[in-house]
Order: C-alpha cells, then structure tokens, then sequence
C-alpha cells in the first residue's frame, strides 16, 4: 500500500504539458511498430555520431524510441512527437533540418553552388567554342610567312 | 591565374576563416539549450535512499542546481566533490538536487555512501525526465531561478568557478 502511494506520487514530464492534447489516432499492433521505427528515424541520438535514434543501440536512443512508442500509442502525430523532441534539445535532433532561418542555407547552398558551377562550365564552353580551331582549315597559305616563301625560293632556285 | 578564379577561392577562404573563427571562439560545454528562459519540465521522483518522493515544486522561492549523473560517468567522479563542497557552503540560500538515469539504486547509493553527499539524489528510471531536459550525455546542469526557469545550462564536469559563474547568472536582477 506504502509503495503504491509512493508510485503515485511520482511525476515525470508528460509531452501534453509541452505540445498540449493528442491530435491524432492512438495506434496499435504492427502500425504501432512500425510507425514508431520510422518517426525514431527521423530523431538523431544525442548520444551518437550522426545516429537515428531507431538505430542505435544505446540507453539513451532506446529510452527515446520508447517514448516515441507510447506517445503514438496515446495517439500523438508524428508532427507533435517530433516538436515534443525538438523543445527539448533544438533542431540539432531532428535528422532533417527545418527550411528556415540558417538552416535553409543547408538546402540552399547546395542549389547555389550547382548554378554558379553551371553557369562557369556554360560560359568556359562557349569561349573555347568561339576560338579559331588550329589547323589545315584556319591555317594561313604557306607563302603568306616570308621565311616559307624564302625557303621556296631557295629550294626551286636549287632544283633549276 | 584567372582572376575570377582567383576571386572564387578567395571568397571560400574567408568564408572558412569567419565560421572557424565564430565556432572555436565559443565554449562547446555552454550549450544553448531551448528550454533556457523557460519554466523547467516539473518532476516528482525516488529519492535513493530514502524513497520518499522530492517534488521540484518543493524548491521554488529559491535557485536550484539540477545535475544530471550517472555512476558509470568517469567526468561525473571528478565533478562530484566540486557539487558536495559547493552545496555544503552555499546551502540554505542555493538547493542542489542530483538526477541519475540509466543507472542502478545499488550502485547510487554504494558511490553516495562512500564519497559522501550533501544533497538529495533522485532516480529517474526510465530516462523520461533527462529526455524532457534535452540530457545529450552525463554530467549535465541545469541553473533554475527562485521562479523555476531554466537561467543556465552546461554540459560536462564542473568547476567551482563555473558553477559560480552560472549562479551569478541566475541570482542576476
């Protein structure tokens, strides 16, 4: 009776008081399983190098994928769990980085860096295509250089 | 070289040299934490020993240290006797409450009794008050003032001076 008063009397942080009331479906079974492995991938383990926390095996990751199992199952959407996640240690859990604020610069840069790469490429090919191409074609009539001429002359001068 | 070539390179450079400069510059144990500035996550948990339940709610009216530890913890070794002497001289004005997760009530109260303590430890079995946190690793600290908002957070052994430091922060008009 003694230990079930002091059981009560325990309290830990609920996610309502931090993303209020569920709004989805509580889920069950095999949807449960499931949809608790993939909104654990979307979680970086705090404790890991780059881990989601579905795939890593430390206390920390696994305390985490079962709290991410019972708020699904009182019927929280991935979109509250995550924001659950995301009060507590910022966006550095989330696995993929919200486009706003410096974190777009991860989307964008990439983008960026692909036009400004393009456009150099673009522009290098079209200088090369408008030099003259070396060779028979472009080249000047022999007799045009003074020292071919020269060489012409002495080598017919011989012949005769 | 190509000027713009040359331009280019130079642009990345700078850009290197600024986001080194800006990150090496900060101290990577002062974590800024989202919940800075905030009313901390409420608990009620065991305390080791004794069993009875210690509510944070008890604690308001005045500044409290929460640190997160656990036994298997080598920094946590060396932080423990800065925390006990700390407590020691700055109670009654300042409480200081120990959170251990992922740890035994065996090994807790085996490492309390023979390294002493001057303060109440709690456990918090499965991890979901070091989760609501945003614990990342042991020792963690969190500064709440005498309203019960989080003022200060660090991560990693503390020392004295650190720790006055960040009760400075929280005993700050």
């Amino acid at each position: 009776m003694i230990l079930l008063v002091l059981l009560l009397s325990l309290k830990v942080p609920d996610a309502e008081q931090f993303v209020g009331s569920p709004k989805g479906t509580p889920l069950t079974g095999q949807q449960l399983y499931t949809r608790t492995h993939e909104v654990a991938s979307l979680l970086r383990c705090p404790v890991c190098q780059g881990m989601a926390v579905a795939d890593s095996p430390s206390e920390m990751a696994i305390n985490m994928k079962e709290q991410v199992r019972e708020l699904l199952a009182r019927g929280y959407t991935e979109e509250q769990i995550l924001q659950y996640f995301e009060l507590s240690y910022g966006q550095f859990v989330l696995l993929k980085p919200k486009f706003e604020g410096v974190n777009a610069l991860v989307w964008l840069l990439p983008l960026i860096a692909l036009v400004i790469g393009g456009t150099i490429v673009a522009f290098k090919i079209r200088s090369l295509a408008a030099q003259p191409q070396p060779g028979p074609v472009g080249a000047p009539p022999p007799d045009a250089d003074p020292y071919v001429a020269r060489v012409r002359d002495l080598v017919s001068g011989e012949k005769k | 070289m190509n000027r713009s070539v040359l331009f280019i390179g130079i642009l990345i450079a700078a850009a290197l040299v600024v986001i080194l400069f800006v990150g090496l510059g900060k101290d990577p144990a002062a974590i800024r934490s989202p919940l800075i500035g905030k009313p901390a996550p409420d608990f009620a948990l065991r305390e080791v020993g004794t069993g009875r339940t210690i509510d944070i709610a008890q604690y308001r009216g005045k500044p409290l240290v929460i640190n997160f530890w656990a036994t298997w913890c080598g920094p946590c070794w060396e932080e423990h006797p800065v925390l006990v002497a700390n407590a020691r001289a700055l109670q009654p004005d300042v409480q200081f409450l120990g959170v251990v997760f992922q740890d035994t009530e065996e090994k807790i109260l085996g490492f309390l009794q023979q390294r002493g303590t001057a303060y109440p430890t709690v456990v918090d079995d499965r991890g979901k008050t070091a989760i609501a946190y945003g614990v990342g690793g042991v020792p963690e600290t969190y500064f709440l003032d005498a309203s019960g908002k989080i003022v200060a957070k660090y991560s990693g052994p503390m020392s004295g001076d650190i720790i006055q430091a960040n009760l400075q922060k929280v005993l700050r008009p």
